[in-house]
């Protein structure tokens, strides 16, 4: 009945040129569909993430080619390589810069948990103890198709933020 | 391949600095005593007809009951090399500085310092050149203990001007 209700409410307002939706769904169809990554490209990672966006494996299809120099103008943080502990506080750093909302994608083993040099001196073992990770992608280093995968997750966590709730705490 | 007149010359060297001279995987090492390292740099940069006067790698080791430093010299005037291995005491390791023959061991030394915590006395600019400052310890040392997973994890701050 109240659905039914709601839909003869709709039509009134479509003839009067009115439509009437969540604002954030509409932001987040916006934003799933132009991520503008910020190019933190660290060890060999950074290769594939170049070479994703280049012509064979075109990053641009989907509306993600905008690799942005500078951190304020980006909203998708890629940790694409191996994060040292000498350079952990520059991650956080640069993170801190970018505007919300912001992601960030932990682009192969190394950013994942530390990779082969988990145990070594000199590495974080896994960027999300210093920086909030939304989606790992595995691999050494992850083929493009891999980060595209990864991206595309990413889209879907942002347009489902109810279910990614839910999946995060297995409900 | 060794050829003879270097072969001769390094041997001349050897008594004069109280060295050992063997041949590994083709090339002469010269075993010295920390002391005697600047004279036999010296030497062997100058050597007649051979000299061996570009240094194109200087590294730290760990043989735990002592450290050692490895020149490794060739030339751009010849075939010839020559690797020169200094001793260094394990609790006072304490060598003169090769800077003043070769501009370019001012990061190579660098580099060992960091890494084994050999002091090169004479150096321009001795410190860590790929740890931060006020890391502690030595890593490359065999007795060298990682910190912890957990420890690691820790974000460091970041000193303006590092």
């Amino acid at each position: 009945m109240k659905n039914e209700k709601e839909l003869r409410d709709a039509e009134v307002m479509a003839e009067t040129n009115i439509l009437r939706a969540s604002i954030e769904k509409f932001l987040n169809w916006g934003r799933v569909h132009s991520f503008w990554p910020t190019s933190f490209g660290l060890a060999c990672c950074a290769i594939e993430m170049a070479s994703t966006g280049g012509a064979r494996y075109c990053l641009a299809r989907f509306g993600y080619e905008v690799f942005q120099a500078s951190p304020r103008q980006a909203d998708l943080m890629i940790v694409a390589g191996t994060l040292t502990r000498k350079m952990a506080p520059v991650a956080r750093r640069i993170y801190d810069q970018m505007p919300e909302p912001k992601w960030a994608i932990a682009m192969g083993n190394c950013a994942c948990s530390g990779g082969p040099f988990a145990d070594s001196y000199a590495v974080v073992p896994g960027a999300d103890s210093i920086i909030p990770i939304d989606v790992y992608i595995p691999g050494c280093p992850p083929r493009p198709e891999s980060l595209i995968f990864g991206m595309l997750q990413l889209k879907q966590k942002i347009q489902n933020p109810a279910k990614a709730r839910l999946i995060k705490y297995g409900k | 391949m060794v050829s003879d007149s270097l072969r001769a010359r390094v041997g001349e060297l050897a008594a004069r600095v109280n060295g050992e001279v063997e041949e590994s995987l083709g090339v002469l090492e010269l075993t010295v005593n920390h002391s005697d390292a600047i004279e036999a740099l010296n030497g062997a940069k100058n050597l007649v007809d051979v000299p061996c006067d570009f240094l194109h790698d200087l590294c730290g080791m760990d043989l735990e009951d002592h450290l050692e430093v490895v020149y490794q010299l060739s030339s751009l005037r010849g075939a010839q090399r020559l690797r020169i291995i200094a001793r260094v005491e394990r609790d006072n390791p304490v060598i003169d500085s090769a800077t003043r023959f070769w501009k370019g061991a001012d990061f190579l030394e660098r580099e060992a310092f960091d890494m084994f915590g050999i002091q090169f006395k004479g150096h321009p600019n001795l410190k860590r050149i790929y740890m931060w400052d006020d890391f502690e310890g030595y890593p490359m040392r065999k007795d060298y203990v990682i910190e912890s997973h957990e420890q690691r994890a820790i974000m460091r701050v970041r000193k303006e001007g590092e």
